[in-house]
């Protein structure tokens, strides 16, 4: 397990004293494990940003004498998070979630070891980029939220970032 | 299917050097003496291949040989040609992609078999996926006995003719190899397949047969993995390949250079 580096210029996570924690579970999740994951995970406190990371799920034929016929994914359902549902657009290999403390870091271990009935590998690290590059640049002008940095590929497109609002629990 | 594209050997050839049991089963499938293990109707198998509709008859690119009139040729008098390029087939392929997680075969080995046991073959090795291109009746037979026989799990190895991905995946959670087009999925115990290799849908539902177990994998493999049989634990094995780079480096195989100096 690797902690995140603490010293040298801006080396932190875009948070500031938040923990960056790497998940990658042993196979590739079903839809209903992936949404188990996702929803104890997002019932956790303190929880900022979440990424998915996967093999692409395509909806028709990219390639080949069959380049447009439909694909029918049995991997690529909609899952339903906070009471949202989410198209999965890739499937669940790799999850990366940034996180306020390592108390919820931890608990969101504890959650791995009770979801997946096979081995996982967990890492705290640095793993959102923490630099707006050109791309970014041209994706959300100067001054973008810290917070939208990697959150898709370089060539993907903002409306692949879905926004869950938690609902606060100490209710006024 | 004819079987007289199978090549038939004076010699007892001696084709993969080790002791360990991935050693043993590469033997297998290079010499050709591998188990079957399930039975593929041809019908199902032209349906998955998609070259042509099952049940008819093979497109030809040019008449058959005894009605053409060929020049004399010592050559061509010597070599009997193969069933398919005796009926002027089309030159098509198959292409299986194999798992790094304990598949039975592996790339370089199916194309050692190819072009060890049968004639008239093209064999193309990649990392995780292998070709062979050949008379379609001819390739029709190869692949066949490549999916009946231990030379291939359903769930581990699958026909991909395009977007040819899987080898280096993680597995899925029910143990099968992934595969973004769905071409092959599990239901009940047996693996099916519903797209042929290039995923146009079917109109039927192949029965590619049984996925093995874990265990059974781990025995009948070609491949050294560091879980299961690592390649350093086969003293023959890395002895003979570390010779074959030594003298290719040292002597670019040029036997006898090295007792003249």
């Amino acid at each position: 397990m690797t902690s995140p580096t603490e010293s040298g210029y801006n080396c932190g996570s875009a948070g500031g004293d938040t923990v960056q924690i790497e998940i990658v579970p042993q196979r590739i999740l079903n839809p209903e494990t992936s949404e188990k994951l996702l929803r104890r995970v997002y019932d956790c406190d303190g929880i900022i940003r979440v990424q998915v990371q996967g093999s692409r799920l395509p909806d028709k034929v990219g390639y080949g004498p069959g380049t447009g016929e439909k694909v029918n994914h049995p991997l690529k359902k909609s899952i339903e998070v906070e009471g949202q549902q989410v198209n999965m657009r890739v499937t669940l290999s790799r999850l990366l979630v940034e996180v306020d403390s390592d108390r919820t870091a931890d608990e969101i271990k504890k959650i791995c070891d009770e979801t997946f009935s096979f081995p996982f590998e967990f890492y705290k690290g640095v793993f959102f980029k923490k630099y707006s590059t050109i791309v970014d640049y041209a994706k959300m002008g100067p001054n973008p939220d810290e917070r939208l940095l990697g959150m898709t590929d370089p060539k993907g497109k903002l409306d692949q970032i879905v926004y869950i609002e938690k609902e606060r629990k100490d209710s006024e | 299917m004819a079987d007289t594209c199978k090549i038939n050997k004076a010699y007892k050839a001696q084709y993969y050097p080790g002791t360990t049991s991935v050693a043993e089963n590469r033997r297998k499938h290079m010499g050709h003496k591998t188990e079957k293990l399930r039975e593929i109707s041809d019908e199902d198998l032209t349906a998955v291949l998609g070259h042509r509709a099952p049940g008819s008859d093979y497109p030809s690119t040019h008449p058959p040989l005894a009605e053409m009139e060929e020049p004399p040729c010592p050559i061509r008098e010597l070599v009997e040609p193969t069933p398919g390029a005796k009926a002027g087939d089309r030159i098509r392929y198959v292409q299986f992609v194999d798992s790094m997680y304990n598949a039975p075969s592996v790339p370089y080995v199916r194309s050692y078999y190819a072009a060890i046991n049968f004639r008239g073959v093209d064999p193309g090795t990649l990392s995780g996926r292998q070709i062979v291109e050949a008379r379609e009746r001819d390739m029709e037979l190869i692949a066949k006995d490549q999916l009946e026989t231990e030379m291939t799990c359903p769930a581990r190895s699958h026909l991909r003719g395009a977007t040819v991905h899987g080898h280096s995946v993680r597995l899925q959670e029910d143990g099968v190899m992934f595969d973004m087009l769905d071409r092959a999925r599990r239901e009940g115990d047996v693996i099916i397949m519903d797209k042929d290799q290039v995923a146009i849908p079917l109109d039927r539902k192949v029965v590619l047969g049984k996925p093995m177990s874990e265990a059974e994998l781990a025995k009948r493999t070609t491949i050294y993995r560091v879980d299961n049989v690592p390649f350093r634990s086969d003293a023959e094995a890395v002895e003979w390949v570390q010779r074959v780079y030594l003298q290719r480096t040292q002597y670019g195989f040029r036997p006898g250079v090295e007792k003249a100096q």
